[in-house]
């Protein structure tokens, strides 16, 4: 029995309409008002949780395809959502993700910035990263972007301090300037192709003239390159990760680059796979360049979340090389790349939000995260100690961890198709992450207590909320553990799923089934319009 | 002649646009934002080829597929996606005006600072033993504990009325019960 | 103090703009118009009530409801998507045909009630950015004429946020 494809709806519907209830009776909550939003959210975060399991296990475990035509309009004229392995897999761990930051968000978030409409925005942001992963066209994936921008901004300044507007205006600029390319990206394959049905692009972009594919790889390279900060293009991110509440932050670092990151896989994959060869040497540098810059900058840094937020652009070029790499094996071995990035992807994201959200402990414990005004937590926090130390030795890449099996595959198929120059640099980078772990480490939980400069909040001193912060963190690092132990399966199941999202066919025959909409044919760059029927209801 | 002007015109919006955000004020930031996202609307314009006097949706259907035969009809697709992205672009210049606006009567200022400039400094760049050469390069600098749940600092929130501000503090003190 | 004209002009203008905001609403399945633009010109009626009488008597009257706003017109928006589920597709078309005494027939479906979703969510956001607009370059107005010198930075003087302002409108229309 094939699950009804409008499950898909569920992953968006479902945080917004809770987001809409919470805003409606946002005026009556009086006195029981937050604990009523906490209740509610937490309901549609479990709610998007098990509908992304069993999409999960639809679509990545038996190959399904799922898609829905909204409002049963055919693929071009319509709205299309399609969900397969490679996007339900992201569903699957933004799903837990958010879930897994909602209790340390509860515990730390203060009264002022739940009246402001935290718990909405949160909804919002989900539901937009899961649309981003769900989208059909580029056009929708354009609004879910800026759904997603538009929540991210306003959580990122959420409160208004001085240094949040500072860094907002930064993070704002520079988010727009990447939707801009994106959207010009939008309006040059419209105007040259005549669609912006994923599939219909798909179809007809070996048929354009190759001006028109470079231009629209490069524009789409630099619109998604930007949102998943890659080498030129990070600027925003290391100027804004740092000032929101650890919470924010934590779900940040788990989930807007990687939207850009399966974008990136998404586009590249499906439009182009011949420029993935042809522009293999100009990728593998970005992410060479990426992961360097990424390692050396969070070596330069002060406070342990701008460290982390370096290491998210560093994990970046991985996510990238194993893109590059993606259709350079033999024969038997395409998609070892891809897969090996979407496993690394999966490690990424769960264990940097693990790692940022005890960064926050620590920050919220010392009062600072200036590592040179902190240490010796050790004493005071030996059970955050521990989870912190095991969650950075995982973002390094030591074996009992999901870090090691993703490092080694990602590291395997480099050497395997002999790019040494960036398996050399990814060796280097990783070297660099681990001593910048250890640094982290040593320096906030090693040496004298040092006396918190001002005395840590009053949230702290109650146990409930504690444990509310530290368990996630346990959780998503036993997760880690998990993927590490069952690498194997693991890397099968993600090798299942590259080698599905790199199945072009069989995506443009799912989302348009039929061939009455093949009405428009392409003609060197105009096109004339032959027969129309459309499945008007 | 006429997508040769609205070349010209596309082009000419995105040179001023980036012109103005690449300065450091920040209006001219707001501008320049506007003025890409004009440039980048009348290029989703173009992109449905420019036709004259043609309808695009047939209100005479028994007439439909001879007319669609017989000439081009006009593309009604992109005044969609333009509205669409007019609509966001609206939405996010309303909150960077805000967020401007914030930020000028909070530092008085229309400059935008430099992040890295602390980076920059004289002698060992990993000594970070004496970190208020930050605080003082960088006056907007990251302050964790003043940031957040510091009530006395969001001097001119709203303020609650007295329920409300009991469960401020029950929050705080963890009376509050949690779902 | 607001001059007499706006004051007079207020007067005839706001039923004006509220009633063709409306039929905007209502003729924009086939014809130009929609929710975003009737949002648009029944928020301009708005701003012409804040232009008039200030924005704290505005604030005062439909201020508390600006959020309700954006979330019933959300849940309206969803929900007119949802019944399109019976039908086997989400946000499918269903289209109802009443037969009215004094308005003769009426085809009335979800596209139509999806509409004022978004009608309701533009009002909402639009407004409630113009009075947080107002606010804010009130509040700044008057901090420039209480201290010359600029604020120092562990002292934000914060009246400013409104936090309104900030649902996505990119999620409807």
């Amino acid at each position: 029995m094939a699950m009804s494809a409008n499950l898909l709806a569920v992953p968006v519907a479902a945080p917004l309409l809770t987001a809409a209830l919470i805003l409606l009776f946002a005026r009556w909550g009086g006195r029981t008002l937050i604990r009523h939003q906490i209740a509610l959210t937490t309901l549609a975060l479990c709610i998007n949780l098990v509908v992304a399991v069993l999409l999960f296990r639809a679509a990545a475990g038996q190959g399904q395809r799922f898609v829905l035509q909204l409002g049963d309009w055919s693929a071009p004229f319509g709205i299309t959502v399609y969900g397969d392995g490679l996007s339900t897999t992201l569903l699957l761990l933004t799903a837990l993700v958010a879930l897994a930051v909602y209790p340390f968000a509860v515990a730390t978030i203060d009264y002022h910035r739940a009246r402001m409409g935290f718990h909405p925005l949160y909804l919002f942001l989900l539901m937009g990263v899961n649309g981003a992963f769900l989208a059909g066209d580029l056009f929708n994936l354009y609004v879910f972007f800026e759904v997603l921008l538009m929540a991210s901004f306003v959580l990122l300044t959420i409160g208004a301090q001085p240094a949040q507007t500072n860094s907002g205006i930064r993070y704002v600029v520079l988010n727009l300037l990447a939707s801009t390319v994106f959207l010009v990206a939008a309006g040059i394959a419209y105007g040259t192709l005549g669609t912006l049905n994923f599939a219909q692009i798909a179809e007809r972009l070996p048929l354009a003239s190759p001006a028109v594919r470079t231009v629209f790889a490069g524009l789409l390279l630099v619109g998604f390159g930007s949102k998943a900060a890659i080498f030129p293009l990070f600027f925003w991110l290391p100027a804004s990760y740092h000032t929101p509440p650890p919470a924010v932050t934590a779900l940040f670092g788990g989930l807007l680059t990687k939207v850009g990151v399966y974008t990136l896989f998404r586009s590249f994959t499906l439009f182009f796979p011949e420029l993935l060869l042809s522009w293999q040497p100009t990728l593998l540098t970005i992410a060479g360049a990426t992961m360097l810059v990424g390692a050396l900058g969070a070596l330069a840094q002060p406070g342990i979340r701008r460290v982390l937020s370096f290491h998210i652009i560093s994990h970046v070029g991985f996510m990238l090389m194993g893109l590059a790499v993606a259709l350079s094996g033999n024969s038997l071995a395409v998609g070892f790349g891809l897969g090996a990035a979407i496993i690394y992807l999966c490690h990424h994201m769960i264990i940097k939000t693990a790692l940022i959200m005890a960064g926050g402990a620590v920050e919220l414990y010392m009062g600072s995260d200036r590592l040179a005004s902190i240490g010796g937590l050790v004493s005071r926090q030996p059970l955050l100690a521990f989870l912190f130390f095991m969650a950075a030795i995982s973002l390094a890449g030591v074996p009992p961890f999901s870090g090691f099996v993703s490092k080694l595959s990602l590291l395997q198929i480099t050497l395997d198709t002999r790019h040494w120059v960036v398996a050399g640099v990814s060796v280097f980078a990783s070297l660099l992450t681990m001593m910048n772990m250890m640094r982290l480490w040593r320096e906030s939980f090693w040496g004298d207590y040092s006396r918190p400069s001002r005395i840590p909040s009053r949230i702290l001193q109650s146990r409930a909320r504690q444990q509310l912060m530290l368990t996630p963190v346990a959780l998503l690092v036993l997760l880690s553990l998990a993927l590490g132990i069952l690498g194997e399966p693991a890397f099968r199941l993600s090798m299942q799923v590259a080698q599905q999202a790199l199945d072009r066919q069989a995506y443009i025959e799912a989302v348009s089934p039929s061939s009455q909409v093949s009405a428009l044919q392409i003609h060197s760059h105009t096109f004339e319009v032959e027969t129309v029927s459309t499945t008007r209801p | 002649m006429t997508s040769l002007l609205l070349a010209v015109a596309v082009g000419s919006l995105f040179a001023s646009g980036t012109y103005l955000i690449m300065r450091r004020g920040q209006i001219k930031l707001i501008l320049g934002l506007a003025l890409l996202s004009h440039g980048v609307n009348l290029l989703l314009f173009g992109s449905g080829r420019l036709t004259e006097g043609r309808p695009p949706i047939f209100l005479d259907k028994t007439g439909y597929a001879e007319t669609i035969e017989l000439n081009l009809p006009a593309d009604p697709l992109p005044q969609a996606l333009i509205l669409t992205a007019i609509v966001i672009s609206f939405g996010i210049t309303a909150f960077v005006i805000v967020l401007v606006n914030r930020r000028h009567t909070v530092t008085q200022t229309d400059y935008v600072h430099g992040e890295f400039v602390p980076l920059l400094r004289e002698g060992d760049p990993f000594d970070f033993s004496e970190s208020t050469e930050i605080d003082q390069h960088d006056w907007l600098a990251y302050e964790v504990d003043e940031v957040y749940d510091n009530d006395e600092l969001l001097t001119g929130s709203p303020s609650f009325p007295p329920s409300e501000q009991d469960e401020s503090t029950a929050m705080e003190e963890d009376q509050y019960k949690w779902p | 103090m607001p001059e007499l004209y706006l004051r007079f002009l207020n007067r005839i203008l706001t039923p004006v703009l509220l009633l063709l905001s409306l039929y905007l609403l209502l003729r924009g399945h086939n014809l130009p118009g929609g929710g975003f633009i009737a949002g648009l010109m029944a928020a301009a009626a708005f701003q012409l009530q804040i232009l008039s009488r200030g924005h704290d008597r505005v604030r005062r009257t439909i201020g508390p409801y600006l959020n309700s706003g954006i979330g019933l017109g959300l849940a309206i928006a969803i929900c007119s998507g949802i019944v399109g589920l019976l039908d086997g597709f989400f946000f499918k078309g269903v289209w109802f045909s009443l037969n009215l005494p004094l308005l003769g027939y009426l085809k009335i479906g979800t596209p139509v009630i999806f509409d004022l979703g978004v009608f309701l969510v533009v009002v909402s956001v639009a407004t409630s950015y113009l009075l947080g607009l107002s606010r804010v370059s009130d509040a700044a107005a008057l901090l420039r004429r209480d201290t010359d010198s600029p604020v120092p930075p562990d002292s934000p003087a914060s009246v400013l946020w409104d936090a309104n302002v900030e649902t996505g409108p990119g999620a409807d229309s």
